[in-house]
């Protein structure tokens, strides 16, 4: 890259003031706090102590779970590429019956997750769900425990995880120049190979983005494991949690994150090596949109489509079970018994029985949306900078950003707890422990990697020559930002705002330390009235939660992206995708030529 | 149009979020910020507890208001509390904190984030309960972590009459539950009843072989812990006979699914826990916490509170008010002696050992 060099980067003043915030935020919130823990974690009394290497590396224990952890994540980082990318080709690429009816069905992952999904998924394969029981009835001889071990979680996190690729692939795979499929069409190339050869190819900054996020969900997994990987499959991230809750092995926690942190980031490192040794400007210089495309071979045609629908089913089964199991009587749903006489509306009446039930939700709604609003407005600059100028210096940043990925929240919560309990300089001598600034503080911290990985793949596919241009024409580089590059990347920034608004509404890792005890967030509320000795109805009142946080987040994404899509059909009278739209990238350079 | 509809939105979003900042940073402003240093003694009192659920915080929080103390129940997990509560404890949020075990209040004391107060109550508590050598915390409830098994399926002659036949006795094998959440109250607690029964100086972490083949069967023949499922859960549908529980849970159980439990009562006795109180150190408003745990701790309070959550008071006047079947399942089980003051220093490490070793 020609203009990577330091001295055009420091050229420009918006860069300036870009790097001057980001340095100041990174040695503030990632190094100062972290490295404060971790010192007193390795160097208790001032030596360093060797022994959290030694105690883990002598449990068999720690390292089956470990390697399990690997394990998962590295077959999760193929499984769940080939259903991801599958399911984005059906809904948006093939022209397949009802696809929007499947873009339904496969997008339930965008809003749940966690226990509810596991113990959906337990409901309908486990011990004592129905299929199994199905399935009995006619051979019973089948293990009732089948649906158990690596490949249980592998199944169910394999569907669980493919909202990165129903969001952001799907929104690169619009971006595609339909005038290459074309004239590769008309040059005579199968329908295979022009996947292969320039669909596939194209969208390539974003799988490796979406790969790395996949990778970093299988070694963290927690409770897919927990529900369903028996004894012969249990990770690593329960031990984790457990050892960061006791000070005294708090090191061994640190180790184990450390471990699994460093993994990813040299997966990263790779996959930004493998990015950088080629061009992958996808964005397409004249609008055309991309046409959906018939798959020529009758065979294909039914198998692909048979294939969509099984996995409709699957992915739509545990939600409508989960509807359903809110308004059905605890005791019925864990026996396993449910005759008409169970249903009920108590679970709800409960939620709603107690007072002041709805002050959680304004509380976590204000600070998911504040802090998702934060860390990509931010981040939409800083991806920038990064992406566009490769150097010593922007490499090191980048790296120091993926820090929220190596520690554990648990861990990133103590240590803000605890660095800025007295007058710090670094935020003008202010105290924060005890604010409610610290809780958005951690929220918009333990966000960051995420939003930096895609907001730079996304920038990734848009030419320098658009931003030449807008130069050459004379706009200052703010304008530019605003006016050309900005409009290209706002659907994949709205997505991941989205995102980070859903997953942050019910967090509970960093609110347990944090929250200000008069503003109680959503998990702390749920945790509160799902925990209790005598309280029997936890898993309903999960899962009257889950049906009220599936409505809100719904709702987000329908403002993301429902509610565009309606007016562009209307508008253009066909059934594109609205990502295609809202990227109008010949606008956008018209905007820029105009200048 | 389309653009318009996206700036609308994003502006929408972005202006409910910044009047929701005001409102957040004026919360900050008021209570945060300026106890953040100290001298701000009015507005309300933080009232940190695990024992706020099943309606027990909001009872507690009714009742504080017709006394005229006007508090704000914060409640998390034991352990998390207690982290917490260590971790603030140069610039406490809380003023006062109830319902953590004894094992939980020895770290808070070590770690000096409480203070010493003596309650008007004193001498209607037992002092062994709580802290005798310094009152730094003060008893309110006990608890008895018991083994259980539902009558209907077993008969108590044939249920084995120790908790270590259950993995000792080929018979019951896998057919008991073992929690293994670790970093949890009560599976801490079974631990350290396990444990401290097998003291040895010279043995691992001051426990002998035997306790620690103890633990390592006691995990290999258990059936773990299924998140999400209730105890009663898997023993209705044939899964386990066995598992463990706090006292307090039975009732309701047996009231949900038509159970009548039987409970094991080993020689040795079984792990009580009893929920102490005291004053956060470092608190602007001593004053009024102190008021509360007058108030809270009295027989009258704690009475009432007895009758309403099938507690067991430690007061003893308050303990007249406990239901009937509640003080009958308490006398009937021993005591286990346990030295919580030396729980505390070891257990953090025992769970490490066990979590490495032994855990299935």
């Amino acid at each position: 890259m020609r203009n990577s060099s330091l001295r055009t980067m420091f050229r420009s003043p918006l860069v300036l003031v870009v790097l001057v915030v980001l340095l100041w935020f990174i040695a503030t919130f990632l190094l100062f706090p972290n490295i404060n823990l971790l010192v007193s974690t390795f160097f208790p009394g001032g030596e360093f102590s060797a022994r959290a290497v030694e105690k883990l590396f002598s449990s068999e224990r720690a390292m089956k779970s470990l390697f399990n952890s690997f394990l998962l994540a590295i077959s999760l980082a193929v499984t769940v590429n080939v259903v991801g990318i599958f399911i984005v080709l059906v809904t948006k690429y093939f022209q397949i019956r009802g696809s929007r009816v499947l873009w339904l069905g496969y997008a339930t992952t965008l809003i749940y997750g966690g226990i509810v999904l596991a113990a959906g998924y337990n409901f309908i394969y486990g011990r004592y769900g129905f299929i199994t029981n199905a399935v009995r009835n006619v051979w019973p001889e089948v293990d009732p425990n089948w649906f158990s071990g690596f490949f249980a979680v592998l199944l169910v996190m394999t569907f669980a995880t493919t909202t990165n690729h129903m969001l952001f692939l799907s929104s690169s795979l619009a971006k595609i120049d339909y005038q290459t499929i074309e004239a590769a069409r008309n040059m005579g190339a199968s329908t295979w190979k022009i996947l292969w050869k320039i669909v596939l190819p194209a969208l390539r900054p974003m799988i490796f983005a979406v790969t790395v996020l996949t990778f970093l969900t299988g070694l963290g997994a927690l409770t897919a494991p927990l529900v369903i990987g028996g004894a012969d499959f249990q990770t690593i991230a329960p031990m984790i949690v457990t050892f960061s809750k006791s000070a005294s092995s708090r090191d061994l926690a640190a180790l184990l994150a450390i471990i699994l942190g460093l993994a990813t980031i040299i997966l990263l490192a790779v996959m930004n090596r493998v990015e950088k040794s080629g061009v992958y400007f996808s964005v397409a210089k004249v609008a055309t949109p991309l046409k959906k495309q018939r798959i020529q071979n009758r065979a294909a045609n039914v198998v692909v489509h048979v294939v969509a629908y099984l996995l409709f089913i699957v992915y739509a089964t545990p939600v409508l079970l989960i509807v359903l199991f809110s308004f059905v009587d605890s005791t019925a749903v864990l026996t396993g018994s449910i005759t008409l006489s169970s249903f009920t509306l108590d679970n709800y009446a409960t939620v709603f029985g107690s007072p002041a039930v709805l002050r959680p939700f304004i509380v976590s709604i204000v600070y998911s949306a504040l802090a998702a609003l934060i860390v990509v407005g931010g981040l939409l600059f800083v991806a920038r900078v990064i992406q566009k100028y490769r150097n010593p210096v922007t490499s090191v940043l980048e790296y120091l950003l993926h820090i929220p990925w190596i520690l554990p929240t648990i861990l990133i919560a103590l240590a803000l707890v605890m660095t800025f309990d007295r007058p710090n300089p670094l935020i003008g001598g202010q105290v924060l422990t005890g604010t409610t600034v610290l809780l958005l503080v951690a929220y918009i911290i333990v966000k960051i990697p995420f939003t930096l990985r895609l907001l730079k793949a996304a920038f990734a596919s848009i030419p320098d020559s658009l931003e030449d241009a807008a130069r050459i024409l004379g706009a200052k580089s703010l304008f530019t930002f605003r006016r050309v590059l900005f409009p290209l990347v706002i659907p994949t920034a709205a997505a991941i705002t989205a995102l980070n608004f859903n997953s942050l509404l019910d967090d509970y890792d960093a609110a347990v330390f944090l929250y200000h005890p008069l503003y109680e967030p959503l998990g702390i509320a749920i945790k509160a009235s799902t925990e209790g000795e005598s309280n029997l109805d936890s898993m309903s009142i999960t899962f009257v939660y889950t049906v009220l946080l599936m409505i809100i987040m719904g709702l987000t994404m329908y403002l993301v992206y429902g509610r565009s899509g309606g007016t562009t059909r209307r508008r253009k009278g066909r059934n594109v995708t609205p990502d295609a739209v809202a990227n109008d990238p010949a606008a956008a350079a018209a905007v820029a030529n105009t200048k | 149009m389309k653009k318009r509809n996206l700036t609308s939105t994003a502006l929408a979003v972005v202006v409910v979020g910044s009047i929701g900042l005001t409102g957040c940073s004026a919360g900050a402003g008021s209570s945060g910020g300026e106890s953040g240093g100290s001298g701000d003694s009015t507005g309300t009192l933080i009232v940190y507890t695990n024992s706020n659920s099943d309606g027990r915080g909001e009872w507690i929080t009714a009742q504080a208001e017709e006394a005229g103390l006007d508090i704000e129940i914060v409640g998390l997990g034991g352990a998390d509390l207690a982290n917490r509560i260590v971790a603030e404890k140069n610039n406490p949020v809380g003023d006062v904190v109830f319902g953590l075990n004894n094992m939980y209040f020895e770290t808070l004391k070590a770690e000096e984030a409480i203070t010493a107060y003596e309650p008007e109550w004193a001498g209607e508590v037992d002092q062994e309960s709580g802290d005798p050598k310094d009152g730094a915390f003060w008893p309110l409830v006990e608890q008895a972590i018991v083994t259980v098994y539902d009558t209907n399926k077993i008969s108590e002659s044939d249920a084995p009459s120790d908790t270590s036949d259950l993995w000792n006795d080929s018979k019951w094998d896998g057919r008991y539950e073992v929690n293994t959440a670790l970093g949890q109250a009560t599976p801490q607690l079974i631990l350290a009843g396990l444990l401290t029964q097998h003291l040895d100086e010279d043995g691992d972490l001051g426990v002998s072989d035997k306790g620690w083949e103890e633990v390592e069967k006691y995990f290999a023949h258990g059936s773990p812990a299924v998140e999400g499922t209730d105890l009663y859960a898997r023993i209705t549908r044939d899964e386990v006979d066995f598992g463990v529980l706090p006292s307090s849970g039975i009732a309701a159980r047996d009231a949900e699914y038509g159970t009548k439990t039987g409970v094991i009562a080993p020689e040795v006795g079984v792990p009580y826990v009893t929920e102490q109180i005291s004053v956060i150190a470092g608190t602007s408003k001593q004053d009024r916490a102190e008021e509360f745990i007058d108030w809270f701790g009295s027989a009258e309070v704690q009475g009432e509170f007895a009758k309403e959550f099938s507690a067991y008071p430690v007061n003893e006047e308050a303990r007249a008010q406990a239901l009937p079947e509640v003080i009958e399942l308490i006398d009937s089980l021993d005591k286990q002696d346990i030295d919580y003051n030396l729980v505390r220093e070891n257990i953090a490490a025992w769970v490490e050992k066990t979590e490495l070793e032994y855990l299935p």
